[in-house]
């Protein structure tokens, strides 16, 4: 595990104050309910809430009653890894199979490897099959004795209802964009790509490790020239573009997520300018550049295009051809 | 931590841990084996979460030294590598040293290994034991209490307490029962050694665990075998040999009302006979779906066991029945089951109690009255 990862109690208490102060009443209180999800944008400190939990209930001394000391052998267990009575499921490739989970309700049909308290995270929830998501129904229905299930997730409005109904939500609320964006800004990152970033995650060392990644920096490079293009170009050459350099950068899926995530700022950029928002532009260095575009083009119109990008992002994830789909959204925004 | 050691004792213990040592497991550690070093001895531990073996070198056994402790303490190694390694090593004699950062060293001979290990301190905790909650067993019938109990066992996961052998201690007699909901396995032991009081409880242990134990424990002995119910664990102690399981959690379902205590039809059998010929009757129902072979009651005592199946054909064949009490009966039955049922019991002959067509029906033997499975029939029709 990244020890970067790793925030301690106090960090986290920060970063979410609401959501601690929540875990430190139940923690005292001694409430813990069988079930939580954990819902909220990317980088919020999730996942790692949820390993300070599991720290905090296994924990031999927790500090004040609730707080995770760190320094014993179970805390240490859990931030290596290593602890045998708590469980993270993560999706394998693109879902969380019902395999994983049936695992998962065999080993929560025998007791615990230690003690009688079990704990298991799963990691974006929202990626269970529709089996995997009714094979765990069963299991939160009836949950076993001293069992907590935490759920995470970016999207909850994918989380099957009845999953829903059945667990304690926790919300993690998004640092405000705009003081992200002066935290960045502290950071030394410069002004003109703190918005970019801002708008990508939500946590501070994972925007500043974007920020120095090359790969990340060549990307906005070409989603910027891939936009350009198609906004000055014919079709053919944004297809040829698309092709030779565009393709061979955004390899992977989640990749092309990024990229496309990107594009969709482009637009909403332009939106922004129509309405006069300039302020909160995400690429403000191309604002000279973009009025042009942004008065040639209806508000309707742009968000058709805006609509045709989140239906790719949509289709990303069903397992197409990425090269089609690339092709297919630049017709769909040249077009008209 | 430092230490001499033969290499053939080491290299035993290692291969008797390394069946508990999980081949993929998320829980990084657990690929090891971790070595404990003792003023007493040399202990390593194996575990997979669900059972764990620990096997125990004394310094001496027998006036012979197996073990040169210089200095005591713990490491986690690498269970793949440790064992290729040991297997291999030159000499008789096999030195073990870690350094700083759980650095290893294994000498012998001429060879020297520097193996990285993993902090000891990682390692899963097995629970504490209480020796007072104890009782043992002689391991011959420990394995034969296990084996005739444990293929009943549901092999499906919809029910996961029906995948364990449920074990009830009441009155220091020890009832083990397995069921698949379609069949049923039962085997009562007496304790001698009485515990827990007059105290009756319960315990159900994964059929999987049971399976790997008999794996170990040495069948053919008449040594007691320890055996230690803790909260979570159960712990079988042979000599130098720790076998620990994880429990199945729920409530058993209560099996004992589903035994029939009457009986319309009793038919006396040559289990061999009997068995011989459900099996040449299942030769072509194995092809079919369900496996099933009818039972008939014939004038003269003679039995008619017989399985059609459209596509494939038809067998036909008697058996002679020592003897046939009551109603006239034809019942179908799996034949997998009725051949493993049959092959539990160990006796010449058998007795099966029928209570009608449509009912389950027990099987015994008089030669041994603490065994009895049943079976439910199939409905053909």
């Amino acid at each position: 595990m990244d020890k970067k990862n790793l925030r301690s109690w106090d960090k986290l208490e920060s970063l979410q104050p609401k959501v601690m102060h929540l875990l430190k009443q139940m923690l005292i209180k001694n409430r813990v309910a069988h079930a939580y999800l954990f819902e909220g944008m990317k980088g919020t400190g999730k996942k790692e809430a949820g390993l300070t939990l599991a720290k905090a209930v296994f924990c031999e001394e927790p500090i004040e009653g609730y707080k995770p000391c760190e320094r014993c052998i179970q805390c240490k267990r859990i931030n290596t890894g290593n602890h045998p009575d708590l469980y993270i499921i993560e999706p394998e490739g693109s879902s969380i199979k019902k395999e994983q989970i049936q695992l998962l309700q065999e080993e929560f049909s025998k007791t615990g490897v230690e003690s009688a308290k079990k704990f298991y995270i799963i990691i974006h929830a929202d990626l269970m099959t529709v089996n995997a998501a009714n094979s765990l129904l069963k299991f939160l229905e009836e949950p076993g004795r001293e069992t907590t299930a935490v759920l995470v997730t970016e999207n909850i409005h994918k989380i099957l209802p009845t999953i829903l109904s059945r667990c304690q939500h926790i919300s993690f609320t998004p640092i405000p964009k705009q003081t992200f964006i002066l935290q960045l800004i502290n950071e030394g990152i410069k002004k003109e790509r703190a918005p970019l970033l801002a708008n990508l995650t939500n946590s501070i060392d994972e925007a500043l490790k974007l920020s120095e990644d090359q790969w990340f920096l060549q990307a906005r490079k070409l989603v910027i020239k891939l936009y350009e293009i198609k906004s000055t170009q014919s079709l053919p050459d944004t297809l040829l573009f698309l092709q030779t350099d565009w393709l061979t950068h955004f390899k992977e899926r989640e990749q092309l997520d990024i990229g496309l995530d990107m594009l969709l700022f482009i637009y909403k950029d332009l939106l922004y300018l129509q309405l006069g928002k300039d302020d909160q532009l995400i690429y403000p260095s191309y604002k000279d550049e973009w009025m042009q575009h942004a008065l040639q083009v209806s508000a309707s119109r742009l968000t058709e295009q805006i609509r045709a990008i989140l239906e790719a992002k949509k289709r990303l994830r069903s397992n197409v051809n990425s090269q089609l789909l690339m092709e297919q959204l630049m017709i769909k925004l040249q077009e008209g | 931590m430092k230490f001499y050691i033969l290499k053939e004792r080491l290299a035993k213990s290692v291969q008797d841990v390394l069946k508990a040592v999980a081949s993929r497991t998320t829980i990084p550690i657990l690929t090891g084996i971790k070595i404990d070093v003792t003023e007493e001895g040399v202990t390593l531990t194996g575990s997979n979460s669900d059972i764990s073996i620990k096997s125990f070198i004394p310094k001496e056994e027998d006036e012979v030294e197996l073990v040169e402790i210089f200095e005591t303490g713990s490491i986690v190694l690498q269970a793949r590598f440790f064992n290729e390694v040991v297997r291999k090593l030159p000499e008789s004699i096999v030195e073990i040293e870690v350094e700083d950062q759980f650095k290893t060293i294994i000498r012998s001979g001429n060879a020297e290994f520097i193996i990285h290990g993993l902090d000891a301190e990682e390692y899963p905790r097995l629970p504490e034991l209480d020796e007072e909650n104890s009782f043992s067993m002689p391991a011959d019938l420990l394995a034969t209490l296990i084996k005739q109990t444990v293929f009943a066992v549901s092999q499906s996961e919809t029910r996961p307490i029906l995948t364990g052998v449920h074990w009830n201690f009441e009155n220091d007699e020890l009832i083990a029962v397995a069921t698949d909901s379609h069949r049923l396995a039962l085997k009562k032991a007496t304790l001698k050694t009485g515990l827990f009081g007059n105290n009756s409880f319960s315990i159900v242990i994964p059929g999987k665990s049971l399976n790997e134990l008999i794996k170990v424990i040495d069948e053919n002995s008449q040594e007691p075998v320890e055996i230690i119910v803790t909260e979570t664990q159960i712990l079988f102690k042979a000599k130098h040999l720790l076998f620990y399981s994880r429990l199945l959690e729920g409530k058993y379902p209560d099996t004992s009302k589903l035994i029939p205590t009457d009986s319309k039809t009793t038919v006396k059998l040559n289990t061999k006979e009997f068995l011989n010929a459900v099996d040449r009757a299942s030769l072509l129902a194995r092809e079919g779906k369900n496996n099933v072979v009818k039972f008939t009651t014939m004038d003269n005592g003679i039995i008619e066991i017989s399985s059609y199946t459209p596509e494939i054909g038809k067998v036909v064949e008697t058996v002679k029945s020592l003897s046939i009490e009551g109603e006239e009966l034809k019942i179908s039955f799996s034949a997998k089951y009725m051949m493993e049922a049959l092959r539990a019991i160990d006796g010449t002959e058998i007795t099966i109690y029928f209570t009608g067509a449509m009912r389950p029906f027990v099987i015994k033997t008089d030669e041994d009255d603490t065994i009895l499975q049943l079976i439910l029939p199939v409905r053909t029709f």
